[in-house]
């Protein structure tokens, strides 16, 4: 009887496809996968202390950096905690470009998903197309506030400035666009049988799975149920707006995929209705520029481009946070790898990674 | 059937392979930059600075390093004026929050160095040393404080002043 | 020029060489040695030439696929030095011998595993005549060479001292091994159609006959499914998986030594697509135009329908792979030769 061994191989830091720098111990017999340790840290800047030590205003870019893909929808979760905390009521108009942006960064993050995805399976090809299109996303971000990856637009109180008066056709124009790119990516990804049978029943994870590993966004919708904040809490605006829940039903990588491909059409609905329910108005509201919120703490969560992105503020009545905590959804997600690549293959832990969607910049914090 | 998104697939992209490019020649043809891009060079029209200091105490990671002196009529001047580069997060917050609209972006997005010391910017130029020296020594030659406010806030008027301009030229994207 | 269009270009250039030769010479076992390495020194010319003109074409090709421009820097708007330069920053890197390793096996595989490729050229008919080694047993001897393949990848994996690189060894021997099998039968209904093993005789059939992709669809689709796993690229490129594993038997690998590999590949690349294009293309057959500028355009066209799937696929799954092999692949390359018996059996009946 010949005797086998396993063996400990370490994926990453530095490797092709972890996003960034995870390192992921898998243990191993033979190509299978028996156990699979996320490793994390390599990423990390102290952003939750850089908070504390910063003024609520001057917090706000730091929190650009945590999910760098998605940087508007940070800046909304990190300004509604602290409006909540000092009790400040935004604008109308504000509360609706926030959520153009929040949405727009949502396809733009899905699209990055999308194409992540396809480059750790191989086709790189499909990566480039959805970077591509992500570009004209960018492009509308740039106009809007100058810059294409840290916006820091969305600011306590408001958004930085008024929409420019060219966005609103710039894009709508890019919201008829989206069918066509979506069928593209469909035809030249989700079509493929390659791209199906890599992701059908691969890393299934059960509804009650996916609970037990506190798992929010596109993941346990993927599971089936229908847990998104903007139903769930109807916070901001959507409430005022129609939209669907994409859902899964078996809980693999290809209802992981299918979630977020879905999302994005949904994603671009509400972005016509906030631009044709557009109310005029200020952007910004009226409150002291040393802004000193009452003693007291908070915890406002939305939903961020990968799950239930919540922040924890305590303030003790002075200008600064006195602690500051993000409750990141990649962070937490991440816990199920080791489910999601137990007794599946090598080439199954890159995609399983890869379709949990975190960031490293998140995760790390 | 098996094989229809594969033939699909490859149908996408042989119609990229001669459709038209996404991307063009960097260095030769460039963007033009957006009203509001946050990036490039910090630059500072000197006459219209009060001298508050508000820039360098709303940076949130201190890239602003700024001195300031005062003349003979009590009137603040800066005296020099240091944005680090490697520090500033691009956030746009000291532009806002100048009153008088003395600071703005140069848009020259080139900004990469070879050295970390490079990325300290003095964003004072010589003519505005010179003119500092200027106002220095009218103030102490007639020491009456005059009571009219120096530059009034005036919106919208941030013109960018060329303090490093750009050699190459900027070729807008057809 | 009557002659010429008769024995093709090659022949005859050879033919007016071999006479000046002689003339020169006198001698006949001289001629004949130098005509041998004449020939042996354009083959290697081919194989270098062609992979320096698919480093290239292949990212110009991958380049245009993802709408981009592609090089556009070395040489000219098209980048056409690029490869030149390519050469040049790998020659000019440094070479890194990874700690632990076996230094002689793992200085070998390169080595080795440019001979088959390089060798498997000697059968290759470019021109009517113009063969380096006909032989008898031309498509035997060329499966036999190929499949050599596999003991450098795996030398290269296993002396490396790394896991990516031994996973990516044993993924080797996993997919040439079953990948070849199907790869044979679905060329027996082509050796049963010619009756020959002969890879001049297979290409004088379809000159004279039609071309055997019009009587072998199934085969050829067999074919080429097979080549690119021979070749390792996508959708088959799990030896190197560059997303899993990095770059498998050869991520330990830098500079000049990395080179070689990457020159076996495209050596490959243009093998495999000559083999397709001699096995049911019709090799040199074709009007007009002499015999080995279409020989030259098929097998072009075949490199790049391998460039072109490969930047569409994504990767396939090690047990999604050997399962395609097993399960699909052979059994239809049998049906195929079984078919392609009773086809002939009621064909000699009418």
């Amino acid at each position: 009887m010949p005797q086998t061994e396993t063996y400990i191989l370490n994926m990453g830091p530095q490797h092709p496809s972890t996003h960034g720098v995870l390192r992921v111990n898998l243990e191993l017999d033979g190509e299978k996968i028996l156990r699979a340790t996320p490793m994390m840290g390599y990423l990390h800047r102290g952003i939750e202390k850089l908070l504390e030590s910063r003024t609520y205003i001057q917090g706000v870019p730091y929190t650009d950096r945590l999910d760098y893909v998605s940087s508007m929808n940070n800046n909304f979760g990190y300004c509604r905690a602290v409006e909540e905390l000092a009790g400040i009521e935004v604008p109308a108009r504000a509360e609706y470009i926030r959520v153009i942006m929040a949405e727009l960064n949502r396809i733009a993050s899905h699209q990055v998903f999308i194409g992540s995805l396809a480059n750790d399976l191989g086709a790189s090809t499909g990566m480039l197309y959805t970077f591509r299109d992500r570009e004209e996303i960018l492009d509308l971000f740039d106009l809007v506030c100058g810059a294409r990856m840290t916006f820091h637009y969305i600011r306590v109180g408001g958004v930085a400035r008024n929409l420019p008066p060219e966005f609103a056709e710039k894009c709508r124009k890019f919201l008829d666009r989206v069918p066509e790119f979506t069928e593209e990516y469909a035809n030249l990804l989700m079509g493929n049988e390659i791209f199906q049978r890599r992701l059908k029943g691969v890393s299934r994870l059960t509804p009650e799975q996916a609970l037990a590993h506190n798992m929010t966004g596109p993941n346990i919708r993927a599971t089936g149920i229908p847990f998104d904040l903007r139903k769930v809490d109807g916070y901001s605006v959507y409430p005022q707006f129609a939209f669907e829940v994409p859902v899964g039903e078996n809980g693999d990588n290809w209802d992981r995929f299918r979630v977020r491909f879905r999302e994005i059409t949904e994603s671009a609905r509400i972005v016509r209705q906030a631009l044709e329910g557009l109310p005029e108005g200020p952007v910004m509201a009226k409150f002291p520029k040393m802004l000193k919120p009452p003693k007291g703490e908070v915890f406002s969560r939305t939903e961020g481009t990968r799950g239930e992105l919540g922040f924890y503020i305590v303030s003790d009545g002075t200008a600064k946070p006195y602690r500051v905590h993000i409750r990141r959804p990649s962070f937490i997600n991440m816990q199920a790898l080791d489910d999601m690549c137990r007794g599946y293959l090598i080439g199954d832990s890159v995609v399983a990674f890869s379709a949990i969607d975190p960031l490293m910049g998140e995760v790390d914090c | 059937m098996f094989g229809k998104g594969l033939i699909t697939g490859m149908g996408i992209t042989i119609r990229h392979f001669f459709g038209k490019k996404a991307t063009f020649c960097y260095p030769e043809e460039k963007l033009t930059m957006t009203e509001h891009f946050r990036g490039g060079h910090l630059t500072i029209d000197y006459k219209k600075c009060i001298a508050c200091q508000l820039c360098a105490i709303q940076c949130p990671n201190q890239a602003i390093k700024l001195k300031v002196v005062t003349d003979a009529n009590r009137k603040r001047h800066l005296e020099s004026y240091v944005h680090s580069m490697g520090r500033c997060l691009y956030c746009d917050l000291c532009i806002e929050g100048c009153a008088p609209h003395a600071l703005s972006w140069d848009k020259d997005y080139e900004i990469s160095t070879w050295h970390k010391e490079d990325l300290v910017h003095q964003v004072m130029t010589d003519e505005d040393r010179s003119y500092l020296a200027e106002v220095m020594t009218q103030a102490a030659a007639n020491p009456t404080p005059p009571p009219v406010p120096k530059a009034a806030p005036k919106p919208a008027a941030a013109a960018p002043p060329a303090a490093k301009p750009a050699d190459t030229e900027v070729k807008p994207r057809e | 020029m009557n002659a010429m269009l008769e024995n093709g270009i090659v022949v005859t250039v050879a033919g007016v060489l071999r006479e000046y030769l002689m003339l020169l010479f006198g001698n006949q076992f001289l001629t004949d040695l130098i005509m041998k390495f004449i020939g042996l020194g354009a083959l290697i010319g081919v194989i270098l030439t062609a992979a320096i003109v698919f480093t290239y074409a292949e990212r110009k090709v991958c380049a245009l696929i993802q709408v981009r421009l592609g090089p556009n820097r070395v040489g000219g708007r098209f980048g056409l030095l690029q490869p030149f330069a390519d050469m040049l920053k790998l020659m000019s890197k440094e070479d890194i011998i990874p700690a632990g390793c076996d230094r002689v096996v793992w200085a070998l595989s390169p080595m080795l595993l440019f001979v088959p490729s390089a060798l498997a050229y000697a059968f290759f008919p470019f021109d009517k005549g113009a063969v380096f080694a006909d032989v008898n047993v031309g498509i035997f001897l060329l499966i036999a060479i190929s499949s050599q393949a596999v003991l450098p990848f795996l030398m290269g994996g296993y002396a490396s001292n790394s896991k990516y690189a031994m996973i990516g060894g044993m993924r080797t021997v996993a997919q040439m091994l079953s990948y070849e099998a199907p790869m044979v039968f679905s060329l027996l209904g082509i050796v049963m159609l010619t009756g020959s093993l002969k890879m001049s005789d297979i290409v004088a059939v379809q000159a004279d006959n039609v071309w055997f992709v019009l009587l072998q669809p199934v085969a050829f689709v067999i074919f080429v499914i097979t080549a690119t796993a021979e070749t390792n690229r996508t959708p088959f490129d799990l030896v190197e998986g560059e997303s899993e594993i990095v770059a498998g038997a050869f991520s330990e690998y830098s500079g000049m030594r990395w080179a070689l590999f990457f020159l076996a590949e495209y050596a490959n690349l243009l093998a495999v697509s000559i083999l397709t294009t001699t096995f049911f293309l019709g090799g040199w057959s074709g009007p007009v135009l002499p015999g080995v500028v279409w020989f030259g355009l098929k097998a072009v066209f075949m490199v790049f329908v391998f460039m072109w799937l490969r930047w569409t696929f994504p990767r396939t799954r090690i047990d999604q792979m050997l399962s395609l092999s097993w399960k699909v692949l052979l059994p239809l390359a049998l049906v195929n030769v079984m078919c392609t018996g009773i086809g002939i059996y009621i064909y000699r009946l009418l």
